[in-house]
Parts: C-alpha cells; sequence; structure tokens
C-alpha cells in the first residue's frame, strides 16, 4: 500500500495553523495522531493535497482541571493518556475507562480524542460518554473561537459542523451533579475489533430515584444517538431490574443501526437493549463518574 | 504391543528441549524474510487484477502506464507462456495472467516492474482494462445447475471434482442399525492468514533462474516453474531464507514467481515481488466452503455400524489443491472411528470466487467438526456421556480403515480417558452452571502423505551431512522447509543424534533446491516422520563410517563400537574412547570429505480404488480435545475458558516445540470455530481483506491451554515419531461446538459459531420454548 | 520545520533528522514516506515487519520515545525530534535483552515474523510495570497479532522475565 502524494506542513504554533488551514481550506486535513487518517488515505478514502500537521503544538495535550471548575482535556492527548490520567482515573473514570477498552495499546498511543471526535465515525467510543457528561468542544480558526456542544456536533457520518477553517483545541467537561457514569461497548472480539454497540449512560440517584439521566448509544445510527425515550422511562422513578429492561427495550427500539458485516439491525438492537440495560445498572451501583 | 523407548534415557539430543536454531536471529531482528532480502539494481513489481468476478477481456492497453518514469516494463498474457499450470496435474487449469476471460476479483490480468513501490501503485492505476461483465456464480449450491454459466470450458457443469466411494453396505448398516440420524453441517472460507506477506525475487543469470521466495515447497515451485519457462530442472533455482508462516497457504505457486521471472527475464534486473494483505486474500487458496450432510446408523450401545457422507464444496475459479482436498475431506473421516460400512460423496464445483486449497488439516477439520458434532447428538439421543460414546468406538492400535488405511500405532483410548481426567470432565459435566460448558472433540491426521502430489518415483526426502576436516561442526543438507513450526531445529537435533554427536555443533543448509538435496517440503505434516527418516540415515551413514575407521585404532570390531554425544567407545569397555573430532579429522586426512546420505521413500501403502492414495500415509497422530467455555446468553458472546489436548504423536523429538505446535494448531481451529470467516459481496468481492475485519484471535482471547501426550511408539517411523502440526487443529472446531451445546442447550451447525448465530440460536430456543409453555 | 529539498522531477523531500537506536541520522524522505518504510528501505533496519500496513497486526511496531506504536501509521516526517527504537536497538553489542533470552527459553518464537513486535511490546510493558499480570501481558500484547503459537508460550516469556527481576522497593510483587 502507500499514501498518495501530499504537501506537509509542521507549523509552530495554534495561529499558523489556523493561517495554513485558512489558505487551503478543504485541499487540506489536519493530523493528529494519524491512526485514522492515514488508514483512510491509504484506501484513497481521503486524498489530501496537504497535510498540516499539530505535532509542534503540544499545549493542546494538556488535561487539566481546577478544583469545581471544568476539565480540559486537549485534542491532541491520545487515548492512552486519557485512559492513564490520574486525575481522570480519580475524577472521571468512565472516560479514562472508555478510552482504555477502545483500541489495542499501539493504536491508544497514537490515536488522539480530537482525532476520535472530528472523525465522526458512528462507532467512536469517546463521543458518547462525554455527551452524557455535557461535553463541549472549541473550535478555533483564524476568525477567533466557538464552543459548541459535543451533542450537537454531530450532522452524520464524517459530516460535522466543524468548518474548513476550524482546528478542534479541546475538550471541555463541565463539573458534575451526576451521580455516576459509565461507557459499555460490544466488540467482535476482546481487542482490535470495533464497537457493533455501544451505550454511555449518566445518571442522578437520589436514594433509589433516578432524578435525571443521559443515554448515548454508539453505532447505533449515522452519528452518536441520544436515546431519550429510553431517559424518560427512568427519569423521575424508583429504580427497579423491570425498569432498566423497560428502559433497554426503549433505547433499541430508538436506535437505527445498519446491518454490516459486523451484524445485522437487529442484532446490534438487541444488543443495545442488553447494553444500555447493564450500563444504567452499573452507572446507578457506581458511586462515581 | 511395541515397546516403548523413553528418549532421555537412551538418547543424548532427541527428546529434549533445546532452542531453536534459528531463534537468535529472529529474536535480534536479524532474520531477513524474502521481502526484507535486496539486490544490486532491485526493482519492484505488482500484479494488476480483476475487478470482476465473471468478465471477458476486451482489450488491455499498457501503454500509459510504460510511459510512466521508473516503469520498466509491464506485461500480460502475450508476454509469458500460454500453457494453463496448476498444482494438481490432475486438473491444470491456470494461466500466469488471464487471456480470455477473468475468474474471479482477484484473477490476474497484467505486472509491472519499476524502480519503486510508489511508481508500481501508480503504474497499476494507468494499465486500462476494457472488460465484457459476464454472469457470475458466487453461491456453490447453484454452480451445477442447468442454467448455471459455464466457468471453466472443460468442466460441463462447474464440476471440477467427483467422488463416489462406497465400502462395505451402508444401506444394510442402517437398516440394521437401533438409531439412524443425519444432521447438516457447514463449514466456511477461511484463509490461513500468515502474518508475513508473499513474497518472491527472481533472478537471471544468462539461462538460469534464481527464486527466492516465500514457499513451504522450493521443490514444487522449482518444478512448475522450470515447466512454466521450458527450462531444465538444473536451471532452476529455488529457494527460501526465513518464512513467515505458510498454513498451506504458500504451497502452491503464487503467481508471483511466473510474473517475477518474467519481468526479471525483460528487464535484465532482479525483481521483487510481493502481495499486500488484501491481495493475499484474494489470492487465497483458504479452506473451503463446505456443505455437510452426514448420516449415521448405531446399535442401543452407541456402536457404529454404518456412516454416509455426503459433501459439496466450493473450489472457487481454480483448482489449486482443491482435489486432494476433497479426498480428505470424506478419506479421513473413517480414521478416528471403528465402522465397517461408509460411504462418501463429494462434488468440488467451481464458482467466480478466489480458488481454495489446503489449510492446516486440509480438508479434514469441517468434516471432523461435522462428524464431532454429529456425535454428540447422537449421545445425546441415546442419554448417553459423548466421552463414552467415543470410548466405545474409537479406534484400536493395528487395525485397518473400511477404506484401506493401515493404522500402526494408536493411543486414542489413552488420550481420551486423559483428556476426561485432566479437564475434570466427569464433575463439570454434572456441575458447571447455566451459560458455562465442556464439551470434547477428537482429530486426527497423516504423517506425511503416502503419494507426492504429482506422479513421480523420486524419493519424498533426502538428506546429506557433511562433517567439517576437523570434526568440529557439521552441516545437514536438507530440502526440508522450517516455516517457523521448528524443522531445521528437530532435523538437527535428529542428525546430532543418529551421528552420536552433539546439537550445539550442527549447521544446517535447508529448502534450496541447488545447495540442498530433493524433498517435497512442508505440507501433510510429512517432515519429522519422512525428512526425519532420511536425515536419520545419513547420520547413520556417518557414524558408520567413523566407526569402521575407529575400529582400527581399537583393535576390535566396528560392530562392538559406538558413538554418543561426541565420544566414540567401546560398548563393553566405554572408558575407551575417542572424540568424534578427532575419529573426523583423521577420516578426512585418510579418505577425504566424510559424508553420510540417506533418502525415505514410503512403504507401498492403500487400496486399489479411485483416490485410494489420498490419506494413506506410513503413520496416523490421535488427538483428544476438550474446551470449556462461558457464553452470554444475552449477547451470544462466546468466552474461552481454558482447553486441554491430549496428543497421541509417537516419540517426541522436541518436547517444547512440540507443544508450541498443539499451541498453534489449537489456536487456528480456535479462529475458525468463532471469529474467522471470509466474507464477499454480492459481485464477488472480498469484504473483510483485512485483519481488524477477518478476526485472527487476539491474546486476550485465547483460553488457558494445557498440553498433554499419552506414551507412544509408532514402528514405521524414525524413532516412533508422528505428526503434530495439523492434527491438533482437527478435534478443535467440534470440541467448541460441543462445550456451546453444553452450555447453552443451542447447536450451532455452521461455523464459524459468531456471537451472533450462538445470540439468534437462543433467541429462537427462547421463542419455541416459550411457545412450547403457553 | 525541516529543510525542504525539490528534485528535477518536482518532487519534494524533507531533511529529517531521525534518531534510531541511540543514532541520528539525517536523510531526505517525501512526506508520504512510512516511517515503517524508512527503517526498512533507507536504514536497512529490516527487522520491523510490515503485515498488514494498516495498524491491525502490530508486526511493524516500534517504540516511539518508549511506547510501541505501528510505524505503518506514522509518518517519517512526524518521528523527527523522537527516540525512535527498533528490535536491532534492543539487544546490545551481541549481548541480548532478558526478554529476548526468554522468548528463546520459553519456545516463544516460531515463524519469528511477529516475535520483533512483540519483544518491543513486551518491552515497553516491563518498563513501565516490571511485574504485570497475565491478564496484563495480554493486554499489552493484544495489538500483535500472532498466527504461529496462540500467544501461549509469548505470555510466559514475558511474565518469565517479570519473576526473574526483583519486585522494587514499595511494589506489591
Amino acid at each position: 500500500m502507500y499514501l498518495p502524494d501530499f504537501d506537509y506542513y509542521a507549523p509552530p504554533d495554534l495561529s499558523e495553523a489556523c493561517r495554513l488551514l485558512r489558505e487551503f481550506g478543504s485541499r487540506a486535513k489536519i493530523l493528529a495522531g494519524g491512526t485514522d487518517l492515514l488508514h483512510k488515505m491509504k484506501h484513497e478514502e481521503f486524498t489530501p493535497e496537504v497535510i498540516i500537521s499539530l505535532k509542534n503544538l503540544s499545549a493542546l495535550r494538556e488535561i487539566r482541571s481546577e478544583p469545581g471548575q471544568d476539565l480540559l482535556i486537549g485534542a491532541l492527548a491520545t487515548q492512552n493518556e486519557i485512559a492513564n490520567s490520574s486525575l481522570l482515573q480519580e475524577k472521571y473514570r468512565s472516560i479514562s475507562e472508555a478510552a482504555w477498552n477502545m483500541a489495542n495499546n499501539q493504536i491508544r498511543h497514537m490515536g488522539t480524542i480530537g482525532g476520535n471526535i472530528v472523525n465522526a465515525v458512528p462507532s467512536a467510543d469517546l463521543p458518547p460518554i462525554l455527551i452524557v457528561l455535557g461535553a463541549r468542544i472549541t473550535l478555533v480558526s483564524t476568525e477567533g473561537e466557538r464552543t459548541v456542544p459535543l451533542e450537537e456536533f454531530f450532522l452524520g457520518v464524517h459530516k460535522t459542523v466543524i468548518r474548513d477553517d476550524e482546528i478542534l483545541t479541546q475538550v471541555i467537561v463541565p463539573a458534575q451533579t451526576t451521580t455516576g457514569s459509565t461507557y459499555i461497548r460490544f466488540g467482535l472480539r476482546k481487542s482490535g475489533a470495533l464497537a457493533i454497540a455501544g451505550v454511555a449512560v449518566a445518571v442522578t440517584m437520589e436514594g433509589e430515584i433516578c432524578r435525571s439521566a443521559r443515554i448515548v448509544l454508539a453505532a447505533a445510527a449515522p452519528l452518536p444517538l441520544r436515546a431519550r425515550q429510553a431517559e424518560q422511562v427512568i427519569v423521575g422513578q424508583r429504580v427497579t431490574p423491570g425498569l432498566l429492561e423497560q428502559a433497554g427495550l426503549a433505547a433499541a427500539q430508538e436506535s437505527r443501526p445498519r446491518s454490516s458485516i459486523r451484524g445485522s439491525t437487529e442484532y446490534r438492537r438487541d444488543l443495545i437493549r442488553v447494553l444500555t440495560r447493564r450500563a444504567l445498572h452499573k452507572a446507578i451501583q457506581k458511586e462515581h463518574i | 504391543m511395541t515397546e516403548i523407548q523413553s528418549p532421555g534415557d537412551t538418547y543424548s539430543v532427541i527428546g529434549k528441549s533445546v532452542k531453536r536454531i534459528d531463534g537468535k536471529a529472529k529474536v535480534t531482528g536479524q532474520a531477513k524474510y524474502t521481502g526484507d532480502l535486496k539486490f544490486p539494481g532491485m526493482l519492484v513489481g505488482k500484479i494488476l487484477t480483476s475487478p470482476y468476478a465473471h468478465a471477458r477481456i476486451v482489450h488491455i492497453d499498457t501503454s500509459a502506464a510504460e510511459k510512466l518514469p521508473g516503469v520498466k516494463a509491464v506485461i500480460t498474457h502475450k508476454d509469458v507462456p500460454s500453457q494453463k499450470y496448476g498444482i494438481s496435474p490432475a486438473r491444470w487449469d491456470e494461466n500466469i495472467f488471464c487471456i480470455d476471460k477473468a475468474l474471479f476479483v482477484g484473477d490476474k490480468i497484467a505486472a509491472v516492474a519499476a524502480v519503486d513501490e510508489e511508481t508500481v501503485y501508480k503504474a497499476l492505476k494507468m494499465i486500462r482494462v476494457e472488460y465484457e461483465v459476464l454472469p457470475a456464480i458466487l453461491d456453490p449450491l447453484k454452480a451445477m445447475d442447468e442454467d448455471a454459466p459455464l466457468i471453466q470450458a472443460d468442466y460441463p457443469h462447474n464440476i471440477n471434482t467427483e467422488i463416489h466411494q462406497n465400502f462395505g453396505d451402508v444401506e444394510k448398516a442402517f437398516a440394521e442399525s437401533f438409531y439412524v440420524r443425519t444432521d447438516r453441517f457447514v463449514g466456511q472460507r477461511a484463509y490461513q492468514t500468515p502474518i508475513e506477506p508473499h513474497s518472491a525475487i527472481s533472478l537471471w543469470d544468462g539461462d538460469k533462474l534464481t527464486v527466492y521466495s516465500s514457499t513451504q515447497s522450493p521443490h514444487y515451485f522449482q518444478y512448475y516453474i522450470a515447466r512454466q519457462f521450458g527450462l531444465p530442472l538444473g536451471n532452476v533455482r529455488v529457494l527460501k531464507t526465513y518464512i513467515g508462516g505458510g498454513f498451506g497457504g504458500k504451497l502452491e505457486p503464487t503467481g508471483l514467481e511466473f510474473a517475477g521471472a518474467a519481468l526479471a527475464k525483460i528487464t535484465g534486473k532482479p525483481v521483487k515481488m510481493f502481495y499486500d494483505r488484501h491481495e493475499m486474500f484474494a489470492h487465497n487458496r483458504g479452506r473451503h466452503r463446505q456443505y455437510m450432510n452426514l448420516t449415521t446408523g448405531v446399535d442401543k450401545e452407541g456402536k457404529i455400524l454404518g456412516v454416509h457422507a455426503d459433501f459439496l464444496m466450493d473450489g472457487g475459479a481454480y483448482t489449486s489443491l482443491g482435489v486432494a482436498s476433497a479426498y480428505y475431506a470424506g478419506a479421513l473421516l473413517t480414521i478416528l472411528y471403528d465402522f465397517p460400512n461408509y460411504r462418501f460423496d463429494m462434488y468440488r464445483v467451481y464458482t467466480n470466487l478466489p480458488a481454495c486449497g489446503a489449510q492446516r488439516g486440509h480438508g479434514h477439520p469441517q468434516p471432523r467438526f461435522a462428524f464431532e458434532s454429529h456425535l454428540d447428538n447422537i449421545a445425546h439421543h441415546l442419554g448417553l456421556d459423548p466421552i463414552d460414546l467415543r470410548l466405545r468406538n474409537a479406534r484400536k492400535p493395528g487395525t485397518i480403515t473400511p477404506n484401506e488405511f493401515k493404522v500402526g500405532s494408536c493411543a486414542l483410548q489413552a488420550a481420551i480417558e486423559k483428556a476426561r481426567d485432566i479437564s475434570h470432565w466427569d464433575e463439570k459435566r454434572k456441575t458447571l452452571s447455566q451459560g458455562r460448558g465442556i464439551g470434547i472433540g477428537l482429530g486426527a491426521f497423516v504423517s506425511g502423505a503416502g503419494y507426492p502430489i504429482y506422479r513421480t518415483d523420486l524419493p519424498h526426502a533426502a538428506a546429506v551431512i557433511k562433517v567439517n576436516e576437523d570434526g568440529s561442526s557439521a552441516t545437514l543438507y536438507t530440502g526440508a522447509v522450517d516455516i517457523g513450526q521448528g524443522s531445521d531445529t528437530i532435523l538437527c537435533q535428529m542428525a546430532a543424534e543418529a551421528m552420536g554427536y552433539s546439537f550445539e555443533k550442527m549447521n544446517i543448509i535447508s529448502a534450496d533446491t541447488e545447495a540442498a538435496p530433493h524433498d517435497f517440503g512442508a505440507y501433510a505434516s510429512r517432515q519429522t516422520l519422512m525428512s526425519g527418516a532420511a536425515v536419520k540415515q545419513a547420520g547413520e551413514e556417518v557414524k558408520n563410517q567413523l566407526l569402521e575407521l575407529a575400529a582400527s585404532s581399537f583393535g576390535v570390531p566396528a560392530a562392538e563400537l559406538d558413538a554418543q554425544a561426541e565420544i566414540i567407545y567401546v560398548k563393553e569397555k566405554p572408558e575407551r574412547r575417542r572424540t568424534f573430532a578427532d575419529v573426523a579429522r583423521e577420516f578426512f586426512v585418510k579418505k577425504g570429505p566424510l559424508v553420510g546420505k540417506g533418502s525415505y521413500i514410503p512403504p507401498k501403502l492403500g487400496g486399489k480404488f479411485k483416490g485410494a492414495a489420498v490419506g494413506t500415509s506410513p503413520a496416523y497422530s490421535f488427538a483428544a480435545q476438550v474446551t470449556e467455555v462461558e457464553v452470554d446468553e444475552e449477547t451470544g458472546e462466546v468466552n474461552l475458558v481454558e482447553a486441554w489436548d491430549v496428543h497421541d504423536c509417537g516419540q517426541v523429538i522436541n518436547p517444547a516445540l512440540l507443544h508450541a505446535q498443539v499451541h498453534g494448531a489449537f489456536f487456528m481451529g480456535m479462529g475458525e470455530s468463532v471469529w474467522e470467516e471470509v466474507l464477499f459481496d454480492k459481485k464477488g468481492k472480498i469484504l473483510n481483506a483485512n485483519l481488524a475485519d477477518y478476526r485472527i484471535p487476539t491474546a486476550l482471547d485465547m483460553p488457558q491451554f494445557h498440553s498433554e501426550l499419552v506414551d507412544s511408539y509408532e514402528p514405521n517411523a524414525p524413532w516412533g515419531v508422528k505428526e503434530v502440526g495439523e492434527g491438533a487443529t482437527t478435534p478443535t472446531m467440534g470440541s467448541i461446538a460441543n462445550a456451546i451445546y453444553h452450555a447453552t442447550g443451542v447447536r450451532i451447525n455452521s461455523l464459524p459459531m459468531s456471537y451472533e448465530k450462538v445470540w439468534r440460536a437462543l433467541k429462537e430456543k427462547r421463542e419455541r420454548d416459550s411457545r412450547a409453555n403457553v | 520545520m525541516a529543510e525542504v529539498l525539490t528534485d528535477s522531477g518536482q518532487r519534494k523531500y524533507h531533511l529529517i533528522n531521525l534518531n534510531v537506536n541511540g543514532d541520528t541520522r539525517t536523510l531526505a524522505v517525501k512526506a508520504n514516506a512510512l516511517l515503517v518504510n524508512v527503517l526498512r528501505d533507507q536504514l536497512d533496519l529490516t527487522g520491523t515487519k510490515k503485515g498488514c500496513e494498516l495498524g491491525d497486526c502490530g508486526s511493524c511496531t516500534v517504540l516511539i520515545d518508549g511506547k510501541p506504536v505501528n510505524s505503518c501509521l506514522v509518518l517519517a516526517v512526524e518521528a523527527e525530534g523522537h527516540e525512535i527504537t527498533t528490535i536491532e536497538g534492543v539487544s546490545h553489542n551481541d549481548k541480548l535483552d532478558g526478554l529476548q533470552e526468554s522468548f528463546l527459553e520459553n519456545a516463544a518464537v516460531q515463524c519469528g515474523y511477529c516475535t520483533p513486535g512483540m519483544i518491543l511490546a513486551g518491552k515497553a510493558l516491563l518498563t513501565h510495570n516490571p511485574h504485570p499480570s497475565e491478564k496484563e501481558v495480554r493486554e499489552a500484547i493484544s495489538g500483535n497479532l500472532c498466527r504461529c503459537t496462540g500467544y501461549v508460550n509469548i505470555v510466559k516469556a514475558i511474565l518469565a522475565v517479570a519473576e526473574k527481576t526483583a519486585p522494587e522497593e514499595g511494589e506489591q510483587a
């Protein structure tokens, strides 16, 4: 296999990166970890004339938070940096667990959170858990920056609201009032398999009553899918096993998975039912995010 | 009963887990595989393949590609010999490049040689081929239909191979049976998936061609290349360096050798040809998709009275090794269980899909899966423990199968009993909780095929040992091929043992048709027994020459001397001794080079009926495998918890390498059980020609695994050895299928037993159960 | 940013300094040159293998700053400024690393094609986690596919090295 030709730039800072991107627009692609971009270029799904590498923008790797403040994850933080971050392990374990389980070690060392989001594929593992935690993202261009709720970012497969001249620079996870969250994925082998179904949930429990719940499904639609009917099943209710099963059924019903070589629509729907119930159960039991 | 000799007591080299002779080169990255080699001025080449499953080639325009700077040659069928070739001489049906028609997505159309890889890829895209797309056959069950398009002109109804064998009287046996059962099974198309992609480098020196190839058999490649280009065998040298796995997928010519030889001739430069991973899948030659109907009659106690195997296999577009695969599928069903009446019907049909060939266990693992599943169904019906049913029918040593295979050593019963004990079968069958289960499968395989692939009276194996002039080292020359299984190591152990020498001082030159004597190569689990027999003879010839010479210095007849571990000594007075090196040096001074040679021809084997040769072997291995699984009954996810293999593989030359073979053999069977399948779209293009969606298991999927042996000695083999590398693949699919059945109560009749299939079967069972309860 | 040279065919080459196995080499590479190809073709470090070229098999694993990555998914120009370790850099002169020895002792090598990647993945694990559990070992090599061994002896070989080294102070063995 080989990579089609392109011109390569590795700008020294963000403003130069934005300037280059403005100059080349849709003819350029941003290179972060490369695990997905180079893969697609080898298949000529993408044939950018220009590659703008973010390798020199080390500030975008940072993961930080002030007590009581939002959590900031730089777009270039790798999946392993997220999985191994003590800050995340302590306060947002569901995010670090999702990063750990999404790919094998080699890929986790290269793949970035920004890439996993911007790539916009239905099986992406990080967007669902970030969405249930109310994450926003920062998009920067020569025009300035804007912040977009991640839930509103996706439009379809490889389609998002990002403009050709914008770079995703960070993910903002707000301080949580939720009591538990988790992401459960299902792949066809224990490693090196895309999720054929995934469910992220975040709940706020008050005793046995579920005060709020957010459920987002992976690989269930062209974009991460908010399972609102499933949420409605449990919000304000006393949680029972039967109720969780009903929520699972609701999530399965509102999901729209496609059939592929990895699984039929019918199978994926049923997986969503099971995973939703299991994820809710786990998040409710947990005493951390 | 054969007396069992225990290596280690009597032997100084064999029976020991010496470290691999090629280990250091491999752990340091110094081992050069074919694709790692470079030659001055070397070009790189690739093959352009058909995007259509069945198409007439109207026109090929190579002019644009030829003009691309850096391109040195572009060739099509016009530039190469047009005669057909294949691997199975009964059905030569391939051309180096397609002449009129492309028969599958991936069929070879043209080839390019250029200065670097990037230029080659660009040039391939610039070759313009005009096709007229023809109706294609993608479903093997429709290949023999009246209105089906004809794929190969010489084969009416698209029948590539048709087999009807009948031994005893099956109908009578069924009529007399207490219970007759028919089950239908399907085995999927799988792929060998060696981690090293195929490559070949061709170099000409005048009329002499040298080909470095990633091959399991330099001999067959030499034979076919010479035939194709009209050269005497002596003008073609095929050799290999290190091979990154084969598993059957590197046994036959790949097209890279032919195209590379032609390109190298035209350009006058060495040419390296290689496949990308997706091209390996397209070239394929993996396991056939098989449809298997089995009917078996048993008496009240479960004794098998007769079996009818009625099979159909998807051969793909060419014969490949498929004639043998087709015969093997039925032939080896008679090995494990002793029954007198057997009928085998088979059609191997052409389709417009990649050709299938020999994959580890050649033709046998899927029928074995079917039969082991089928037997469990019978045990269930009769209310028998599956192991008791197997013990009741297990083959005994010194017996003959209905299709006339002579079984010498056979410790099958001991293997079954040991597997039952070490897996805690009896307890687990009763106590495992719902969703957890344990199952057994048995397996067997040939220790080398009784007959080579093409008809010849050449010995099957030959070896030469040359001792260095001062006796400080010796070199074994053998055509045997180390593809990773460790034959270089164990053959050196055998040579050293036979010579009375030590392993550490052995060198080896193997698998080079010019430097080493002829051997058919690494397939059909043949090398330990067959190449080993030749090596033993060569080693003994070295030893005998030394003993003859030493006899005069000791003043005793040679018969009173022996050699072991580099010492030549008087048997009755071992303190009277000389070193091997000392005597070897004296030999060289007085008589010239100290050389021993050996060769091996198997005894005349098999019956006289059509196809009687396939499945014959000097010896058969036996195995019992137990697997414990855990099934998530909501998602269908299958988790392998633990597995036990107990093997009857004769005497062991290198225990560490032997168990490593069992690990890998189980692993391949396990992958095919649950995870692996080559899938096609509606136009015959592979949908998962990559390692993300063709899911060979990862380290996290592999269960805790135990490999154990039973005492066994094969009288027809050097030091009593038998095979191991393929036999342990054969029981796995059945053992896992039976474990899933035990865990869940659902029987999955088609491979792979994917999570979704298990999920669906469980769902249907729940629906059936709830309807029954209404 | 590295200097860019243009040849007579208007192809652009980046002049990069690549630190491989402790030595820095100056190379002219095209932007689309993959690290795996530069290592193999320009530096003749063919111990780094190509198995799938899509990051699925781990044969081309190298360490970048001690971390295992698939060199088939890394541009050579991106590797500048980092320390790259290939299998050729694991042994020192003729002395094998303990993990290499362990692979030989435990018969963890068959065809050997996955071996360089496996050893590097194992090295990276043992460096940051000298006493891993069996599960951790399996996880660490789960991006490296092997078709010969069923991983049985590879896992054993990595664990054997961990057992040989004494636990550090304060560490739970």
